[in-house]
């Protein structure tokens, strides 16, 4: 039972950082800073999500998968962000 | 080797111990070790245990990095003043990516490429100082690498480099 408060709480807190990610795509001027919003928010939201949900995992190779998801999401984000960052910033190049 | 053990373990994880996911694990973790040679042959020494040390401040940072960007989201007034700086950064090549992706996470900031050896960083609010944070970040990578940086001298921590195979 108080592991499901924790994970109550940490999914909740978790959703309020995706909100602030998607809030922050539609708020946001362009390309580069929607992705500031989204990388940052969205890595945070999905930590506080996976440790939110360890608690609820049965044996400890599935704790082991939610980490496993959590740190590829993480290289993922990071990667892509980059990529997308300079792609946003070569179409700027070109279009000026 | 290390990286023999490190995709062992991740099968581990995914398959479970199992009789029949050890017997597809000792056909594919080789093929997956083969490949990562391949595709990144023998690139710089890292010292695992002194990646495992950033670890701590990354998490944190990013933390810090999600709730700026979360409020600054959500205030009405959209309290932002985006910009690019380009900060010099002597990385090897696999560093820089590394530092970038991690610069993607941490507070206001976000690295798109770099032009010869500087580094992209597009900036969220041009008053927060990020150029301190990259370069004390910088030193920190370093501190993951058996690599010497040219010229400027390290002291760094006590040796326990063994190759990154």
């Amino acid at each position: 039972m108080p592991a499901d408060i924790v994970t109550l709480v940490l999914c909740g807190a978790g959703l309020v950082f995706f909100f602030a990610g998607t809030a922050g795509i539609i708020r946001f001027p362009d390309t580069l800073t929607r992705l500031h919003a989204l990388t940052k928010a969205d890595n945070v939201g999905l930590g506080l999500l996976i440790t939110g949900l360890a608690f609820q995992a049965p044996d400890w190779q599935s704790v082991g998968k939610l980490v496993l998801i959590w740190a590829m999401a993480l290289i993922a984000a990071g990667t892509t962000a980059q990529l997308v960052a300079r792609s946003a910033l070569q179409q700027q190049d070109t279009s000026q | 080797m290390k990286r023999t053990v490190a995709l062992a373990a991740i099968w581990l994880v995914f398959a479970g111990a199992g009789l029949e996911a050890l017997v597809v694990g000792l056909i594919f973790v080789p093929i997956a070790v083969g490949l990562s040679l391949r595709l990144v042959p023998d690139g710089i020494p890292v010292r695992l245990g002194a990646v495992a040390g950033l670890l701590p401040r990354f998490i944190a940072q990013s933390v810090i990095g999600g709730i700026d960007v979360a409020r600054r989201a959500f205030d009405p007034r959209l309290p932002i003043d985006p910009g690019w700086i380009e900060v010099p950064v002597a990385l090897p090549d696999g560093g820089r990516v590394a530092l970038g992706g991690e610069l993607s996470l941490m507070p206001g900031t976000l690295a798109a490429g770099s032009v010869g050896n500087r580094l992209l960083v597009h900036v969220l609010d041009r008053k927060q100082d990020v150029a301190a944070a990259i370069r004390h970040e910088e030193e920190r990578l370093w501190q993951t690498t058996g690599a010497r940086r040219g010229g400027a001298s390290t002291g760094g921590p006590p040796k326990d480099t063994e190759g990154s195979r």
